[in-house]
């Protein structure tokens, strides 16, 4: 079951110092929830690498290759010589390419980040309300010993409010 | 309400915002009403009168057949284009005093966008039969020309609804999940749909900067490719006055020019209505002032450049032109314009004047009527003056065209005053990370000046 | 492959710079100005072959004529020594027609007589075609236009009613284009001869100042008043490569 101990604090530091020593533990992976970005979380928590990137890339290429496809194909199925200009005219078809880049590019980079950071969330995730508001919260999952010792840095480092959380009482 | 000593902390903010969205007073709703009435009114009657008659009820004769509602379409285009571009480059270059404006800034794009798109909706002959121009499999296997300018329009106008859309929204999604835990009823259950389930972890904060960021990199020259493709409508065809290549900077800078303005317009109005002088500070009026000159002074610069470019042509065709645009039947409307966007703006250089508010309201109204004059010559003034002698006949709008022109101003303020209700009006997490934090109590953040 | 193999094919077709050169016809029209005396016997004809609505005298005075052949006149020198050019102006069906281009559905294209289509099904009436033409020889229906009983019943069969929210043309009277080249078809597939199809204005102009033929056949009366050191085309250094040659007044 996916119990979790929840500490909150009343400023970054001495969150991020708290999961500093909760990883050091060894107790688990600790997780930082957080009103506002928490600048120096990577380096206690460990670097993080997003998939964002790739999909903002591969869409783009995607979305530039289906934007030429799209000008140059759909007018020699379907042949309509205007103005006297070839029919594949490639200073506005890059247009095209170029405008399709880019709403593949950003479409590729919604679906990124929605797959990278797990949204919509479909079930009850470790939350604390007050973390949306002025809280830096530690929360690390855990059972039995390990919960009292996580309790007990939490403690230590100066925690306003040490809780249990589970998926059947959030 | 504002206090000298008062430290804003964090919960103020969220209590702040969630207000804003909650508490409705009898004022919002008067106003609500009155701007539905008139959009209603002044722009789907006078509408629907025209879709049943024709575009005969518009004034466009035979040499002139473009009017205002293309006017009033560059207009929303341009003015969407201070929001979520200028938005962006400041998100990449980390200006702090862009946090607590952008998001009502990147909502003007996205409701400008609309009015435009609807603009183009009255343009047409046949609105009935817009659809012919988006790309879709059909099965008359008919494809739209790839080749004309206004399929670039479509497509870009397109992508960057998408996108500003998008931007908007990803930005909002913290603070979606700060005020769902804040609201009750319907409110609450539309707060959870928004924010995904947002609860804030590292990770989250992690992915949503670099997708963000992303999108800024995205949309920046998605931003400035629109408005020189809108004025690529213009420049591609053959007609004297508009076959130049100084349209597509000339469109963009103004698009950010009247854009900028149309945003000290709106924050005026928010920091007044919407009680967010904490948030909205004479800081922010400095910062736009600024811009404003600057902007005011590449505009005058273009405008300049236009006219020699004319001379530079030297056909005949290019002088009647320019005779024409200085001294011909609309050339009152040209001297307003030069007063409005390149005169009266030398005033920003004086600090004074940019952080008192209501003289920049003002001014900020001036410059975005000087803009819509400027547009509205484009479109006459060229048109009537064209190749051949015969055809030159003036053009002036009519009843219904100018009712339009009201009531799509009407119908912007009212897609505001929905979305002031609906989103954060004020990014709460990016506001506080501009402030101290909450256990240190330091009082006033740097950039709060009263 | 088939879908490919069209792709090339389409794709080099139409790669040759002037390929239009190369169309079934090249139908072209030349005005003597020296024959053409301005009595607007065309621009009655073409209103009555063509359907063209009658809009009327309040609505000519906001400048929403409907005439797709019109008389341009200009004046020279003062009086008494004035003198009063006339020239008919009409669709210049031009080959690199700017109007072409813009259409973003493809209401206007080039077909393979030469002739600059206008498609008004396919139009949204987007007005573009006419700002970008150099010629105004665009007309647009700002409202569906009536024709008093029992004037309906002149109305020719052969060519549609156009509705609101429709830009309009001359079409060189497609219509008979159509028709020739269909006998023509019938009778063993030979082409359509020098002076079988006529449009209106050509057919009703008493001095015989307008001209109709096909400019790819060189034994045409058409070709041969090409050849005539006074013909010039109107606006030329645009590069429309307009398909009506004028010959100069003399």
């Amino acid at each position: 079951m996916a119990d979790h101990v929840v500490g909150l604090f009343d400023d970054a530091e001495s969150a991020l110092a708290a999961a500093g020593r909760i990883k050091a533990s060894g107790i688990g992976q600790p997780e930082l929830i957080s009103p506002i970005p928490v600048h120096g979380a990577d380096e206690v928590l460990g670097p993080k690498k997003s998939v964002i990137r790739r999909f903002t890339f591969f869409g783009g290429i995607i979305g530039g290759l289906s934007g030429f496809t799209l000008a140059a194909g759909t007018a020699v199925l379907y042949l309509h010589p205007t103005g006297g200009r070839p029919i594949i005219t490639f200073p506005p078809f890059l247009i095209i390419t170029y405008e399709m880049t880019i709403l593949f590019g950003i479409l590729a980079t919604v679906l990124g980040f929605l797959i990278s950071a797990r949204f919509p969330a479909l079930r009850d995730r470790v939350y604390v309300p007050e973390a949306a508001v002025d809280k830096f919260v530690v929360t690390i999952q855990c059972e039995g010993d390990a919960s009292n010792q996580a309790r007990m840095i939490l403690g230590e480092m100066g925690a306003g409010d040490i809780r249990q959380w589970n998926e059947a009482t959030p | 309400m504002s206090t000298e000593d008062r430290s804003m902390r964090f919960a103020d903010v969220n209590d702040d915002v969630v207000r804003s969205l909650v508490v409705t007073g009898r004022k919002y709703y008067i106003t609500l009403a009155c701007a539905i009435a008139v959009t209603l009114l002044c722009f789907f009657f006078p509408w629907f009168y025209q879709l049943y008659y024709g575009i005969g009820a518009a004034g466009m004769n035979h040499p002139t057949v473009w009017g205002t509602y293309l006017a009033s379409f560059i207009f929303w285009i341009g003015l969407s284009h201070s929001g979520t571009l200028l938005s962006c480059v400041l998100h990449i270059t980390n200006s702090e005093w862009r946090k607590a404006m952008y998001r009502s800034a990147e909502a003007m794009t996205l409701f400008s966008l609309m009015v435009a798109a609807m603009m183009v909706m009255v343009h047409v002959g046949r609105p009935w039969f817009i659809h012919w121009a988006l790309p879709y499999p059909n099965q008359m296997e008919m494809w739209p020309n790839f080749r004309s300018p206004l399929l670039f329009d479509v497509m870009a106008i397109g992508t960057y609804l998408t996108g500003s859309l998008i931007f908007i929204y990803m930005g909002s999604i913290p603070d979606f999940a700060a005020v769902r835990d804040r609201t009750t009823g319907w409110r609450h259950h539309m707060y959870v749909l928004l924010s995904l389930g947002w609860r804030g972890t590292d990770t989250e904060w992690h992915r949503l900067g670099w997708a963000y960021t992303f999108l800024a990199v995205l949309i920046i020259p998605l931003a400035v490719s629109v408005h020189s493709i809108v004025s690529w409508d213009f420049a591609m065809s053959i007609v004297p006055g508009l076959h130049q290549t100084i349209f597509a900077p000339y469109f963009v800078v103004g698009a950010i020019y009247s854009g900028t303005a149309g945003i000290v317009t709106v924050m005026f109005v928010l920091r007044k209505y919407m009680n967010f002088e904490h948030y909205i500070t004479k800081l922010h009026f400095d910062n736009l002032g600024k811009r404003l000159l600057v902007l005011a002074l590449i505009c005058t610069y273009i405008i300049v450049l236009e006219l020699f470019t004319g001379l530079y042509i030297g056909t005949s065709t290019e002088y009647e032109q320019l005779k024409y645009k200085l001294t011909g039947f609309y050339a009152p409307l040209y001297w307003e314009m030069i007063l409005f966007c390149a005169v009266a703006p030398l005033l920003l250089i004086s600090k004074r004047f940019r952080t008192s508010f209501v003289p920049m309201l003002i001014l900020s109204i001036a410059i975005n009527i000087g803009m819509y004059t400027e547009r509205f010559l484009i479109v006459s003034t060229t048109l009537s003056r064209q190749y051949l002698p015969e055809t030159w006949r003036v053009y002036v709008p009519s009843l219904v065209e100018v009712s339009i022109l009201v009531g799509s101003v009407a119908m912007f303020v009212t897609l505001f005053l929905l979305f002031v209700k609906i989103f954060p009006s004020v990014s709460i997490y990016e506001v506080k990370e501009t402030m101290t934090q909450p256990a240190r109590k330091r009082g006033h953040a740097e950039w709060q000046t009263t | 492959m088939n879908i490919f193999e069209r792709f090339v094919a389409g794709w080099r077709k139409y790669r040759k710079p002037g390929y239009y050169d190369d169309f079934d016809y090249h139908w072209t029209m030349t005005i003597d100005l020296d024959r053409c005396t301005g009595c607007s016997a065309c621009v009655t004809a073409c209103q009555a072959e063509n359907n063209i609505p009658i809009v009327g005298e309040k609505e000519l005075a906001r400048g929403r004529e409907m005439q797709w052949i019109r008389i341009e006149r200009y004046w020279e020198g003062e009086y008494p020594n004035a003198k009063l050019n006339f020239i008919p102006m009409l669709c210049q069906h031009c080959d690199a027609a700017p109007c072409e281009t813009v259409c973003p559905v493809s209401a206007t294209y080039h077909n393979q007589d030469g002739l600059n289509a206008q498609v008004y099904n396919r139009c949204i009436g987007t007005r573009s075609c006419a700002v970008y033409c150099p010629y105004e020889v665009r007309y647009f229906n700002y409202y569906n236009h009536h024709w008093p009983t029992p004037l309906e019943q002149q109305l020719n069969p052969d060519v549609t009613v156009r509705e609101k929210g429709v830009m309009e043309k001359c079409t060189f009277c497609i219509q008979r284009i159509r028709q020739a080249k269909d006998h023509a078809k019938d009778d063993g597939g030979r082409r359509v001869r020098d002076g079988e199809v006529q449009p209106a204005c050509v057919q009703s102009c008493p001095t015989e100042a307008l001209t109709f033929g096909d400019r790819d056949d060189p034994e045409s009366k058409v070709a041969e008043k090409m050849r005539d050191p006074r013909a010039y085309r109107v606006l030329e250094d645009l590069n429309t490569d307009p398909s009506i040659v004028y010959l100069k007044k003399a």
